[in-house]
């Protein structure tokens, strides 16, 4: 059946037309070589590697960065739309570009050296070089200030000690960007995968994100060069911008399994034929219909929005957070009452229900949890932080 | 090296569903795409300056919101981008819009010209041989493969008693089917270009319309299925199945 996206306020037409050709560009993409594999690739617990190479010859790896590095300079509406149409094919596909682009390839492009610039991203907007980005650790998850892992100074190279946990695309990743502290200050390293005391085990029996690789980073007397530091930040500002630009690629995403999700209860309630009709001409499928319909609309313009403040760089991080919240637990519910409506059929792999129920459990976890976006809201209303106290 | 030329046609997506509006078409709604059979002829085209040097002008006949199906060619990477046009004009027939392609044609002293085998709107397959017969050119239509000589081409055309391999000298018009090569994708960097191109504006003298168009109407209504149920309606179904559905 051919995909036809929901627009009721028509976001097209507050696009533009170059927007327009990429979204098009990585819909046409995930309708072809995406949708028909997923299944297989999720039943295999792997992440295609043609996927990423794909992904870097379109060129939506790291895409709002800079044209003198390989990339293309486009708006963070584009960016979204992209982000978009790969969750609608899953949400592991989706984290891969997150995190290549807004993880591993942002950083260097704001705290790098030039010359760290020139060196990384070119191969990384290629999909030569695949990043990850290591920030969470084992005991160390909402409250990533007091991390473990630390790096000593050795004078003529840096000593990384340390793990981190739950990282996306680690074990396969040719670049890390490492957030450890050094002398009691959380810095930016990059480490490579060769380099002498790292290792990155792979974490398996996810029943969710199955075709996304999710690993441990290890560092033992991790030992890398001195130039490999992050020279132009220090502190949580760190990984919490790169966190920003993730979350904003993860409100539109969600849209896209929100979307696949929608279409497929659509179809099925169409031609789901109880008692002599389809069952989409019955009231109480109409209203779940109705009502995500009403949701994902709803997701659209505050992505939308949040996009064009992007772009004009008058964005908030409580208004990512708003968008990131809402818009993964709107999918979230839209997946489950899809799986209602698809009755029993819904639990199978014929539809993609399931698979983006169980991803976006994920999605609503990382990147910032729900209830700490929650949080970061509620100290922006009341001026109060709730986050730690002493008790 | 050659002037090479592609020509791309708007249309509506193949998907897209067709409404009346009083005894026209209401395309107002629709999806528009490149003819998916001039996804191939831009192939062809990128193809053949890739073997033999040369630039590529996509060329496509229409008012300005037709430039999106140029910008689409741009993204793919051919040279120039030209819309052949003058405010005037509205539904020009087959001769028409041959003699204003043909123009713009001559003035870009194209040698070889590339295009889908029909448009998926009109289904005509008139564009290709009409240009080559205006041109006073070798003419091939409905190619399935296609090879880069240094004098021409040699394509392969299907034949009824199998497919015939053929030389063509240029300077020729070849129109193309689908699935002889894999229409290559865009990339982000090649939409960015196209979003800098400009698209070059060109009017041509046209002859006076020798066709009317007096009214549009659906196609027929599919006749509603029949619903059997039960073992002693077998016969029934049967017969309708050899009699009427001639299926069996």
């Amino acid at each position: 059946m051919v995909y036809e996206a929901l627009d009721f306020y028509d976001i097209e037409s507050e696009c533009t037309e170059e927007e327009i050709m990429v979204r098009d560009m990585v819909r046409d993409w995930v309708d072809e070589e995406i949708i028909p594999n997923i299944e297989a690739a999720c039943r295999e617990g792997r992440f295609p590697e043609e996927w990423g190479k794909a992904l870097g010859e379109m060129g939506v790896l790291g895409m709002t960065i800079d044209e003198k590095y390989g990339c293309s300079g486009m708006s963070y509406v584009a960016y979204g739309l992209v982000c978009q149409e790969l969750e609608r094919g899953d949400s592991g596909l989706r984290s891969f570009a997150s995190v290549q682009g807004s993880l591993a390839m942002f950083p260097i492009s704001v705290f790098g050296s030039e010359e760290q610039k020139m060196h990384y991203l070119p191969k990384m907007a290629s999909g030569e070089w695949i990043g990850c980005f290591g920030l969470t650790e084992p005991d160390y998850g909402s409250n990533p200030g007091d991390m473990i892992t630390k790096a000593s100074d050795q004078g003529d190279h840096y000593l990384l000690n340390g793990a981190k946990m739950w990282i996306t695309n680690g074990t396969v990743a040719d670049v890390a960007i490492v957030w450890a502290k050094l002398d009691g200050v959380i810095r930016g390293f990059i480490v490579e995968k060769n380099d002498p005391g790292f290792s990155a085990p792979e974490m398996t029996g996810k029943h969710s994100l199955k075709a996304s690789v999710t690993s441990e980073l290890v560092f033992q007397d991790c030992k890398i060069p001195k130039d490999r530091m992050l020279p132009n930040v220090k502190g949580l500002k760190g990984p919490f911008s790169c966190l920003n630009n993730a979350r904003f690629g993860i409100s539109w995403g969600a849209i896209g399994s929100a979307q696949a999700c929608f279409h497929s209860a659509k179809e099925y309630a169409l031609s789901r034929i109880q008692f002599d009709h389809p069952i989409a001409s019955y009231q109480l499928v109409q209203n779940k219909l109705s009502w995500m319909l009403r949701e994902i609309t709803k997701g659209q313009l505050l992505a939308l929005n949040l996009g064009r403040k992007k772009d004009e760089g008058t964005w908030t991080p409580e208004q990512i957070s708003l968008a990131k919240m809402n818009n993964v637990d709107m999918a979230l519910e839209i997946a489950r009452m899809a799986r209602d409506i698809h009755g029993a059929n819904g639990i199978l792999d014929e539809y993609p229900i399931m698979r983006h129920m169980a991803n976006l459990e994920s999605v609503k976890t990382y990147e910032g949890t729900h209830d700490i976006h929650n949080l970061i809201i509620g100290r922006w209303i009341t001026g109060i932080q709730s986050f730690t106290r002493t008790l | 090296m050659p002037e090479i030329a592609v020509l791309v046609k708007r249309v509506p997506d193949t998907n897209a569903k067709i409404a009346l509006s009083g005894d026209r078409v209401d395309l107002s709604a629709v999806k528009w795409v490149m003819s998916p059979y001039d996804e191939f002829a831009l192939e062809a085209a990128m193809m053949h300056k890739e073997s033999k040097g040369g630039t590529v002008t996509a060329i496509t006949l229409g008012a300005p919101d037709c430039d999106k199906v140029l910008k689409d060619a741009k993204a793919i990477g051919v040279d120039r981008i030209v819309r052949v046009w003058d405010d005037s004009w509205s539904d020009l027939d087959s001769n028409q819009v041959q003699s204003a392609l043909v123009s713009t044609l001559k003035e870009l002293s194209t040698e070889v010209v590339y295009c889908g085998k029909s448009a998926a709107d009109t289904g005509a397959s008139s564009t290709g041989p009409g240009v080559a017969e205006r041109m006073g050119w070798a003419s091939v239509s409905n190619i399935i493969g296609i090879e880069f000589e240094d004098a021409g081409v040699e394509v392969l055309i299907p034949r009824s008693v199998g497919n015939a391999r053929t030389g063509v000298s240029l300077p020729a018009v070849i129109s193309c089917d689908k699935g002889f090569c894999k229409p290559r994708k865009p990339n982000v960097k090649g939409i960015m270009m196209a979003k800098r191109a400009q698209v070059e504006v060109m009017g041509a003298n046209i002859p006076t319309p020798s066709i009317n168009i007096l009214s549009h109407t659906p196609p027929p209504q599919k006749a509603p299925g029949q619903k059997f149920e039960g073992a002693e309606n077998v016969p029934t179904v049967v017969a309708a199945l050899r009699n009427d559905a001639n299926v069996i």
